[in-house]
Parts: C-alpha cells; sequence; structure tokens
C-alpha cells in the first residue's frame, strides 16, 4: 500500500480508508453523471480532529481532496479527479447543539437536512431550506453548495439561514467563521456568506450553526391547472405583483405531468392540462385565509381549468407528491436525466420557456420543465440514452443553448445547483477574465494551491490533471466528439 | 475636524472615472460617498478622498421582478420614494448612501433572522483598488454561479474594493405598518418581551431595545402585514401604538465612546449587567449592539468584559485612535481577511 494510504489507515483505521476500485465505486459521480471519475481513495473521519489530521497529511503530500456529503449535487461539485482523496463527511451526523430560545442549531456536516427538521419538529421548529433531495442530501453540501429549494421565494437561499461556521482550511488549520449572533461580526467582512456557494473549494465545514424557524400556524396548499404555460406564468405575475409572498410557486408543464402521473408518484394532476401550478401560502390563519382567496382569485382571472386545496395533511402530501417526485418519474422516460438550473428574471419566464422549447426541438431531445416560478429559476430535464454519443452530445449542446439564452434574457446559468465541473465552459457566459481574476484571487486567499476540491466552480488551468480536462471535455463532447 | 474635511478630492461620475482615477496609482484612498458614516472610521491620514456622490442614478427599477440596479451615491431616501411609487422597499434598516449603507452595514438586521443587507445584495459591478473593474453576483434574485465577492462588500468600509453599482432584491411593501413603543420597563421585563416577540413565527418587521443612562429600558419597533394580523400582535403583546421610534445609533457621548458588537438575546442579560449604571445600550432585533460609554477607561473595561464572554466588540465612536479598537476575532477568521485584503489591494491603497 502506498505511504499515504497506510498513513491514512493508521490515522482512521482500515474500516474508514476505502481504495479498492469496486469500493471507490460508488464515489465516482454525484447527481451529474456525465463526468465520471474513480478518485484515488475515499476517508470518512467522523470528528473535526480527524479532518484536520487528514487534510494535513494530505497538505504534507500535496496531494489534492475533496469533501462530499451525500454526493447529490447535480453538477459534478463532489466529483474528484483519479489523484485526489475523498472525504466523505457523511459520518459527521451528530446534531451537537439545538437553542430553542436564540432558535439556531450547530451540526455537523452530514446531518441530512431533513433528518434536522426532524430533530427539532416537537418544539415547533423546522430548519426552512428544503432542497428537493432533503431526505438525503447534508446540511454540509446544502452550505458548500448554497442549496435552495422550493421554498426560497419567501425563506431564501441556504446563505440566509447558516450563522456560523467552523472550517478546516486546506493547511489543516481551523477558521471560525460568524457567530449565532450574526453571519458578520461587527468590524469584519462576512466571510460564512462568502464561504457559503464555494462548492467545497475553500476548505471544509465541520460544524455548521443554523438558524431555526417557528413553524408556522396555517399551511394552505393550493394547485391550479391551466390550458396554456403562459396562463400559469401570468398567474404567477399577478400572484406576486398583489404583494403576496408565497412560501412555494412551482410549476410542473404537460410533459412533466404525463410522466408523473404514469409513474408511483402519481397524485391526480390532470394529465390534459398544459401546466399546473402549485401555491403555498403559510403564516397565521387569518392572514393565510385572506392570502388564499387572492390566489383563488388570481387563478380565477387566468382561466385555471380546475383548483383543488388540500384540506388535510394528506391531500397535503399528495399535491406535494406529484412536484416532489417529477425527477424520479422521468427515470421512466429514458436511462439518463440531465438536470439544468437557469434563472431568468421572473417577468421573462415565458419567453425562457418558449425559446427552451425551440432548442428542445432543435436538437431533437425529450424536454420536460419543472421549476421555482416565484424565483424565476428553471429546471429544465432532458432524458436521454446515455450509452448514446450522439443523443448525449445533443443534450449536451442543447443544455449549453438553454444557459446562454438564461444569460441572454438576463439571468444565470444557475440558481441553486452550482457550477462543478458541469458549467465551467459556461462560466464565461457570465463573467469576463476581470471578473474570474478577482475569483481566483479571493480562493486563494483560502486554497493557495488549489488542492481543495481542484478544477471546480471556476475555469482553472492549476487544477489536478484530470479536473483540468473537464472543461475542454465538454467543448469535445459539444463539437460531437467524445463522451467522457 | 476631520481630516476628510481638509483632503483632496476626487470626485467621479461614473465606474469608469473611478477606474480611470484609481488607475492612476494614487498613494492612498478613502472612498466616500455620502460621508455620514465617515466619523465611525479610523482616520484617513492623508488619503485622497474618492468622492461617489455623484452616483446617484437608480439604473434599473424592475417592479414586477422585484429588483433594481442603482448607483452607490444614491441616498437610501431617493431609492424609497421611487419604491412606494410601485408598492416595493427595500426592507433593511439604515439612511445615508446606498454605497455606505452596504459598505459599512452598521445595524445589521431590524428584527429576529430577519433581512439584513446582505441578503438584500444580489450583485454589484466594483473597481479594484489597481484600477480593474470587476463585476461579481447577478441581476436576479437567485444565482450560485462564481464566488459571492460581492458580499465581501458588506462591512468592508470601502477598503476591498470600490463598488459603484449594486443589484438589490426588493419586497413587496406591507399592506400595513404599525409601531409600537413599550416603555418604562427594566432590563428583566424588557428582555422577556424581547423573548416572547422572538417566539412568534412572524415576528415584528423591526424591534430593538434601548436602555437609557437611568436604566429604564424601552421595547420599541414595528409589525408589518394584513391589518388585522398587526393589530393582533399588538394586543398579544401588550403593545401600545407609537409613532414611528426607530433609532439606528446612540448618540456618542461628549467625552466617551460608542462600542459596536453583536449578542444573543439570551446573552443581554449578562452584556447589560456589565455595564457603567450611567451607560445606555440600544440593541437592534437582528443581534447588533450599541453601548454608550462615559470615557475610555470604562470602554475598556466593558471590552474586555465582552472578549471575557466571547463576545466581539470594538469602538465605533470615540477618538480618531481609538476608532476600530477592541474587536475579538477569531485568528483563522482573521488570517482569512487581511488575506483578503492583500489580495485584493496588495498595496493598501483604500484606507
Amino acid at each position: 500500500m502506498p505511504r499515504l494510504e497506510s498513513a491514512l489507515v493508521r490515522l482512521l483505521g482500515p474500516q474508514r480508508v476505502l481504495t479498492s476500485p469496486d469500493a471507490l465505486l460508488a464515489w465516482e459521480c454525484d447527481g451529474f453523471t456525465v463526468h465520471k471519475s474513480r478518485p484515488r481513495a475515499v476517508v470518512l473521519p467522523e470528528s473535526t480532529a480527524e479532518v484536520q489530521a487528514v487534510v494535513r497529511l494530505l497538505a504534507d503530500a500535496q496531494v489534492p481532496f475533496v469533501p462530499r456529503g451525500a454526493g447529490t449535487c447535480l453538477s459534478g461539485g463532489p466529483t474528484a479527479g483519479t489523484t485526489a482523496v475523498v472525504l466523505d463527511l457523511s459520518r459527521m451526523r451528530r446534531v451537537l447543539r439545538i437553542e430553542t430560545a436564540d432558535l439556531f442549531a450547530v451540526v455537523e456536516p452530514g446531518v441530512v437536512n431533513a433528518d434536522l427538521t426532524a430533530a427539532v419538529k416537537h418544539l415547533g421548529l423546522h430548519y426552512a431550506p428544503d432542497p428537493s433531495s432533503q431526505t438525503v442530501c447534508t446540511i454540509g453540501g446544502n452550505f458548500a453548495e448554497n442549496s435552495g429549494g422550493p421554498h426560497c421565494f419567501k425563506y431564501g437561499m441556504t446563505q440566509d439561514h447558516v450563522l456560523a461556521a467552523l472550517v478546516v482550511l486546506p493547511d489543516g488549520s481551523l477558521a471560525r467563521l460568524g457567530s449565532p449572533a450574526g453571519s458578520r461580526l461587527p468590524g469584519s467582512v462576512d466571510l460564512t456568506a462568502l464561504f457559503c456557494g464555494s462548492e467545497g473549494t475553500f476548505g471544509i465545514a465541520t460544524e455548521i450553526t443554523v438558524r431555526l424557524c417557528r413553524d408556522q400556524e396555517s399551511v394552505r396548499t393550493l394547485l391550479a391547472s391551466f390550458a396554456t404555460m403562459t396562463a400559469a406564468c401570468r398567474t404567477v405575475g399577478d400572484i406576486v405583483a398583489a404583494g403576496l409572498v408565497p412560501a412555494a410557486l412551482e410549476i410542473l408543464d404537460q410533459a412533466t405531468i404525463r410522466a408523473v402521473e404514469a409513474s408511483v408518484y402519481r397524485a391526480g394532476y390532470p394529465a390534459d392540462a398544459a401546466a399546473v401550478l402549485l401555491v403555498e401560502l403559510d403564516g397565521p390563519t387569518a392572514v393565510v385565509g385572506e392570502e388564499a382567496a387572492e390566489v383563488r382569485a388570481a387563478f380565477a382571472r387566468n382561466g385555471a381549468l380546475r383548483i383543488e386545496e388540500a384540506t388535510d395533511p394528506n391531500e397535503r402530501k399528495r399535491l406535494w407528491k406529484g412536484r416532489k417526485g417529477a425527477f424520479g418519474a422521468m427515470g421512466r422516460l429514458n436511462t439518463d436525466l440531465y438536470v439544468l438550473d437557469g434563472v431568468v428574471p421572473r417577468t421573462r419566464l415565458e419567453e425562457a420557456l418558449a425559446g427552451i422549447t425551440a432548442i428542445g426541438a432543435k436538437h431533437g431531445v425529450l424536454m420536460t420543465n419543472v421549476f421555482h416560478a416565484g424565483d424565476g429559476n428553471l429546471h429544465p430535464n432532458i432524458s436521454y440514452d446515455g450509452r448514446d454519443a450522439a443523443a448525449t452530445a445533443r443534450t449536451i449542446a442543447a443544455g449549453h443553448e438553454i444557459l446562454q439564452l438564461c444569460v441572454d434574457l438576463g439571468g444565470s446559468i444557475s440558481g441553486e445547483h452550482g457550477i462543478g465541473t458541469e458549467k465551467l465552459d459556461h462560466v464565461r457566459m457570465m463573467y469576463d477574465a476581470a471578473d474570474l481574476a478577482v475569483m481566483a484571487k479571493v480562493r486563494a486567499v483560502w486554497n493557495p494551491d488549489d488542492r481543495c476540491n481542484p478544477g471546480k466552480a471556476l475555469p482553472s488551468r492549476s487544477a489536478c490533471a484530470e479536473s483540468a480536462k473537464w472543461p475542454a471535455m465538454t467543448a469535445r463532447i459539444l463539437r460531437d466528439e467524445v463522451r467522457p | 475636524m476631520s481630516a476628510l474635511g481638509t483632503a483632496k478630492t476626487f470626485v467621479a461620475d461614473d465606474t469608469a472615472a473611478v477606474a480611470t482615477f484609481l488607475g492612476t496609482r494614487p498613494a492612498r484612498v478613502r472612498v466616500r460617498s455620502g460621508g455620514s458614516r465617515q466619523l465611525r472610521l479610523p482616520e484617513p491620514g492623508d488619503a485622497t478622498v474618492l468622492d461617489l456622490s455623484r452616483l446617484t442614478a437608480i439604473v434599473r427599477l424592475d417592479g414586477p421582478d422585484q429588483t433594481c440596479t442603482v448607483e452607490c451615491g444614491l441616498p437610501r431616501a431617493d431609492l424609497d420614494a421611487a419604491l412606494a411609487t410601485c408598492g416595493l422597499e427595500l426592507p433593511c434598516p439604515g439612511g445615508g448612501t446606498l454605497g455606505g449603507l452596504f459598505a459599512s452595514d452598521p445595524i445589521g438586521a431590524s428584527t429576529f433572522g430577519g433581512p439584513s443587507p446582505r441578503s438584500l445584495l444580489l450583485g454589484m459591478d466594483a473597481v479594484l483598488a489597481d484600477g480593474t473593474p470587476f463585476k461579481s453576483g447577478a441581476r436576479v434574485v437567485k444565482s450560485v454561479a462564481g464566488f459571492d465577492v460581492h458580499k465581501l462588500l458588506v462591512g468592508s468600509e470601502g477598503r476591498l474594493f470600490v463598488a459603484t453599482r449594486l443589484h438589490l432584491r426588493l419586497k413587496p411593501a406591507p399592506r400595513c405598518v404599525q409601531w409600537f413603543c413599550r416603555t418604562g420597563l427594566d432590563v428583566a421585563a424588557a428582555i422577556d418581551c424581547l423573548r416572547k416577540l422572538q417566539q412568534e413565527p412572524v415576528p415584528p418587521a423591526a424591534v430593538q431595545l434601548v436602555r437609557a443612562p437611568d436604566g429604564s429600558c424601552a421595547v420599541q419597533g414595528r409589525f408589518a402585514g394584513r391589518a388585522a394580523f398587526v393589530a393582533e400582535m399588538l394586543r398579544r403583546h401588550g403593545l401600545p401604538e407609537s409613532a414611528p421610534c426607530w433609532r439606528d445609533h446612540l448618540d456618542p457621548p461628549t467625552h466617551g465612546e460608542v462600542v459596536g458588537g453583536a449578542t444573543l438575546v439570551g446573552a443581554l442579560p449578562v452584556l447589560s449587567s456589565h455595564l457603567p449604571a450611567n451607560a445606555s445600550l440600544l440593541w437592534q432585533g437582528g443581534g447588533r449592539f450599541e453601548a454608550a460609554l462615559p470615557d475610555a477607561i470604562s470602554a475598556d473595561a466593558f471590552l474586555h468584559t465582552c472578549a471575557n464572554g466571547g463576545v466581539s466588540t470594538l469602538v465605533v465612536h470615540g477618538a480618531p485612535e481609538r476608532r476600530g479598537h477592541g474587536t475579538l476575532r477569531d485568528d483563522g477568521h482573521q488570517r482569512l481577511q487581511d488575506g483578503l485584503r492583500r489580495a485584493l489591494d496588495p498595496h493598501g491603497i483604500l484606507v
């Protein structure tokens, strides 16, 4: 066994250092399956001290490393090159502290998002950010990616809920960012906000302090179906223009509805509708009642075909079932799924969706759309057969054009999935060389030799060899030359 | 008199002018927009003032999308007036110019878990100290593309780069707003009142505790939302209606100092017990506080006590050589912050 692996085994024991090719298979990619690569090794630390010790060993050996939570990222963020060691943090899953009076919790990075809410539910509390993968994804991964979810329109992103963090830097030293009293301390800049969304390239958060929210008195969930996507989008515009701030404003298009209704996630959505709009309102009972009436009026003004409202928790669960199961339902459509993540100003949703449809037709790909309409955060999904190189190339080419469309409409190439390896070629759609140079300077302060998750988030020339190939690889895919 | 009053000044009209000026490699530069917070910053010495007060445009106001782009010298009041015409607001406290508000972030959030400047800043156009223009973030309400360099503006006091334009998130103006002020409380009763407000699923839109030098406390702020909800909250907590009564800062004592910090409601009893009897305290609902102390000796004692309790504090108003003194920071955090300053402004031009 090579010297580094031996040292890691001495540190963690043989059960927590994985090196055999078969054992490493589960770590060869995340939810973005286009890019795959087996790491050199996977280690499973269980404490901050162990993370520090591993990182120091890797620093001494000048070996790159990649922090990883549950691997649910959809942009290749935690996919490691073959020379890198993965620090899998899923065994660091303790809720260290719950403060009901001051409304915060301190957790380890491997705590599953939904488990935190489960841990505080009996106290009438919850953790607000809830990505669709919340039953699997971890708080550490959410922090690294600045994850979103269906409730961002009202409650914000992960960044809005993280107060502080204990971070192991790439040289093995510690930094404490923020405090439970606020993510920015007086006399200092907001390093907590900067770290959030850095995609594991700044260090490894081993303790994360997050804000807890009081459960609302009342929740009402409504679903309306429409004959056109335009009508659904205009309803969203009307609701927002009325000054309402629903907890969720989610739209599914017809192709998604049909996939859902043909799957185990069947929710009773009308399969003939061009779109369904799911609206969730929460707050004091009287307020929510008034708001629900206004939402119903907006539905009616825009010609809703059918309006449903959950009358009990089971009904609410049913209405959400189709939305939450949408990505799973798409597994029926083909062997692989490419989930895109563009953002446009909400007022340009209709234009964006028309453009996406045209791009799908141009490339002959099967496209479905499910999206966070309140935020203008689109998730065009392309179902394809990953074994077919030509289909893969068409898929990625369509994705590239869709992200360019989002930028052209004044938006962003990613609302919540991050850049990872997937969008390294797309970053320049938004940022020029000067912008990227500033970001690289900032990263170098945290991660001076780019060993911590090398090659991710920013186009990089100094990444480890395998990672550095990825942008070029994507370009070659776009030229129909190769499949990775 | 501050050195700013007699310093050389360069008045910029746009981002290009800022870049051109910084490209001339001035030795030391102090950024100023409205100038209302300069006396809370360390003395700039012989620095040239880069005056952004002519950058006053609302570049873009997209009411339906609830975002806008503004130049950094725009007075907050001008933006508020424009937003009022389309039923929107920028839901964070603080006045002066937008650039000054975001660069200094002197108040944080105005309520428990409420929006602060950092959560409303979507992106920016800026210029490095060497004159290189760059941008960060986006105009849309959600973007995780690239690193959030724009978040470094908040609290940077213009010493990492010069922001010229900000992309901001807006919120619908509430349908009903009612201020409240409950006075004549002792510290324990005031904290008990805060505790109960904190546990509301929809807390006040703004809340603060004010302790006067005589030790009496007031809890004041405002509820926002639908009229019936606002009325119910005031009734439930026994909060008397009042005229608007918000305070951004404490008045600096004639010979004393103002110390700023951040702490939780749960730590307020201890914090308060360490204050001299004749000191005043202003605690904002987002966690920031200011304490006005009668002299530097009592300020130092308070800083020392806070440090022992793990509370980060610093002098925000006092003699020039004292401003910024006293902050307790984690070594790792300090190293990173210093590293960012060296990386973005290697010659220490922005002071």
